[in-house]
């Protein structure tokens, strides 16, 4: 599949943005196990609604017709695509009535109201994470560690920008302590993204693709001179030894850096830059190494 | 009513003339709109409803019943066939013309976000609404058969309607009220008709000469049948027979006479 920037950004970026707001919501309901003011509270908060909204912009900008773009709320009941965006629709009166919440003091409904909005946010990773693992077309994405990984993936970018936004605050309340949900996470993703580096789903072959039983099928002629859309949409191919090296950049970028950084040192934003440009590595890896079934089509033998 | 096509994989000669058609009646047509990208320029691109492959099917002994060629395995080093039946060439060449199957399971309309993607109930047409469409893609992403294609110039998706334009066009002789790629074929290898009559054409072409899984364990049940090609006719060759005295008195006759 053509590996689309915005698109990239936009599950990168609101998937991190996402993260940060759920753990700032956990973490402002122990303050005897973090102390978090009410300025960091809030910086916090904005990093997160700013990184999520930025995203969302952002995968709009891949739409070829973006007047209609309204109608996308339409088909909750089929698509996930468009349970996504209500659901991303739905995110900012939840938060702002939580804020409202806590601020005109009914403290009693704060509870409520931060369930929603985790309910929620965790809701759009997922249906993230679904509008690629529904596709039977696309075997790699057709798996359940899809969602998995678009879930767990922004719950770890999250924690480890929860650090950095903790970092923040005023230096009278002292150091921070080791982020150990961070570092959970870390470990959780790599666990994950082996897994699904390791299981592939199923194949299908050129045969498959005609319905031929017996003997082998090549193509002879693919029927146009030049790119379609389909070619270019579906066509991308990548070298071998650049996936590679793509490979293991994103694991140390996404993981094992930041995982150091957060373990046996101070750095909590430089660990932040680090695993989000893994994960922009890792998102990019994750189109590109996909392969649709309609390249059988044209010519490849397994996909 | 379930309208579709049926293809014959045997008869088709990959003449790219249902293409044409398509372009032609399409790319005016009030429904679509199939725009040419540097038509005449050096990288020429555009949107097409319906596009021919060319493949070729190789060791499938039912297709070589002479047994003729080559003993020796396949020289292609891509191409290790082994066994029974490994003789060169034992090939079939198939054009394989794809359009939207309008499929019955079509995950293309379920996955879009808009709902400018529809299957209508009265005769299972797929379409596409391009008042409602935003250009997302993602309904081609779910098409396996390559149907759906951007019109870069409208922004919205497109592709084949089945000529709902023509088919129930009353101003149109009856006998024209076909897709445009069914009148084009040269083969006869296209036809149209409802798949839910038993008695249609289409229906009794499919249960008599089978039709092709073309991933069909992806469940999206095309409602288009490809008609499987034969198996050729075998001809054993008939050799002269080892002639007697009588037949050598005469052959010498014949040839004394045609001296």
């Amino acid at each position: 599949m053509k590996p689309a920037l915005s698109v990239i950004f936009f599950t990168v970026f609101s998937g991190a943005g996402l993260g940060l707001l759920i753990w700032t919501l956990i973490a402002s309901t122990m303050p005897q196990h973090i102390r978090m003011d009410a300025a960091t509270f809030y910086k916090a908060i904005g990093i997160a609604l700013v990184l999520t909204t930025a995203g969302l912009l952002s995968s709009t900008l891949h739409l070829a017709n973006r007047k209609n773009a309204v109608y996308a709320l339409t088909r909750w009941k089929t698509s996930w695509l468009s349970r996504e965006g209500v659901f991303a629709l739905l995110l900012y009166p939840l938060v702002a009535a939580h804020l409202f919440v806590i601020h005109s003091g009914y403290a009693s409904l704060a509870p409520f109201t931060m369930l929603k909005v985790i309910a929620c946010a965790l809701a759009i990773l997922f249906c993230t994470g679904m509008i690629y693992g529904c596709l039977p077309t696309v075997p790699r994405w057709n798996t359940w560690m899809t969602p998995a990984k678009y879930v767990v993936f922004g719950l770890m970018s999250g924690a480890v920008l929860f650090t950095s936004a903790l970092s923040l605050r005023p230096v009278e309340v002292g150091p921070i302590r080791t982020p150990m949900m961070a570092l959970v996470f870390l470990a959780l993703g790599i666990v994950l993204y082996f897994a699904y580096l390791l299981r592939y789903p199923r194949a299908h072959t050129i045969e498959s693709a005609l319905g031929v039983k017996q003997g082998r099928v090549r193509m002879l002629d693919v029927g146009h001179s030049h790119g379609t859309f389909l070619t270019h949409e579906f066509g991308f191919q990548l070298a071998r030894d650049k996936a590679h090296l793509l490979r293991w950049l994103s694991i140390l970028w996404a993981f094992v850096i930041p995982f150091a950084l957060l373990a046996w040192s101070q750095w909590y934003w430089v660990a932040t830059v680090f695993c989000i440009a893994g994960l922009l590595v890792e998102r990019w890896l994750f189109f590109a190494e996909a392969q649709h079934v309609v390249r059988l089509y044209h010519g490849q033998r397994v996909v | 009513m379930r309208l579709g096509l049926a293809i014959d994989l045997d008869t088709c000669v990959g003449c790219h003339a249902c293409a044409v058609a398509c372009k032609e009646w399409n790319g005016a047509s009030l429904m679509g709109g199939a725009p040419d990208y540097d038509a005449h320029g050096k990288a020429p691109s555009g949107v097409w409803y319906n596009r021919i492959r060319h493949f070729e099917i190789e060791g499938d002994p039912a297709f070589s019943p002479h047994r003729c060629g080559s003993t020796e395995p396949h020289p292609h080093p891509n191409l290790p066939l082994e066994g029974e039946g490994t003789h060169v060439p034992l090939s079939k060449t198939v054009n394989v013309p794809m359009s939207c199957m309008h499929c019955e399971e079509a995950h293309c309309v379920t996955v879009c976000p808009t709902g400018a993607s529809y299957k209508r109930a009265e005769d299972g047409i797929v379409l596409v609404d391009p008042n409602r469409c935003m250009g997302c893609n993602y309904c081609a992403w779910a098409c396996p058969y390559g149907a759906r294609e951007l019109d870069e110039n409208a922004g919205v998706m497109k592709k084949c309607t089945l000529c709902v334009d023509r088919i129930y066009d009353q101003q149109l002789p009856e006998e024209e009220r076909q897709p445009a790629c069914v009148l084009a074929c040269p083969t006869h290898a296209r036809h149209f008709g409802d798949y839910d009559d038993p008695q249609s054409k289409v229906s009794q072409l499919a249960a008599q000469r089978g039709r092709q899984s073309m991933l069909d364990e992806l469940g999206y049940k095309p409602t288009n049948a490809y008609l499987s090609p034969r198996a050729p006719a075998q001809v054993m060759p008939s050799l002269p027979v080892r002639s007697g005295l009588s037949e050598k008195a005469k052959a010498f006759v014949n040839r004394l006479i045609q001296l």
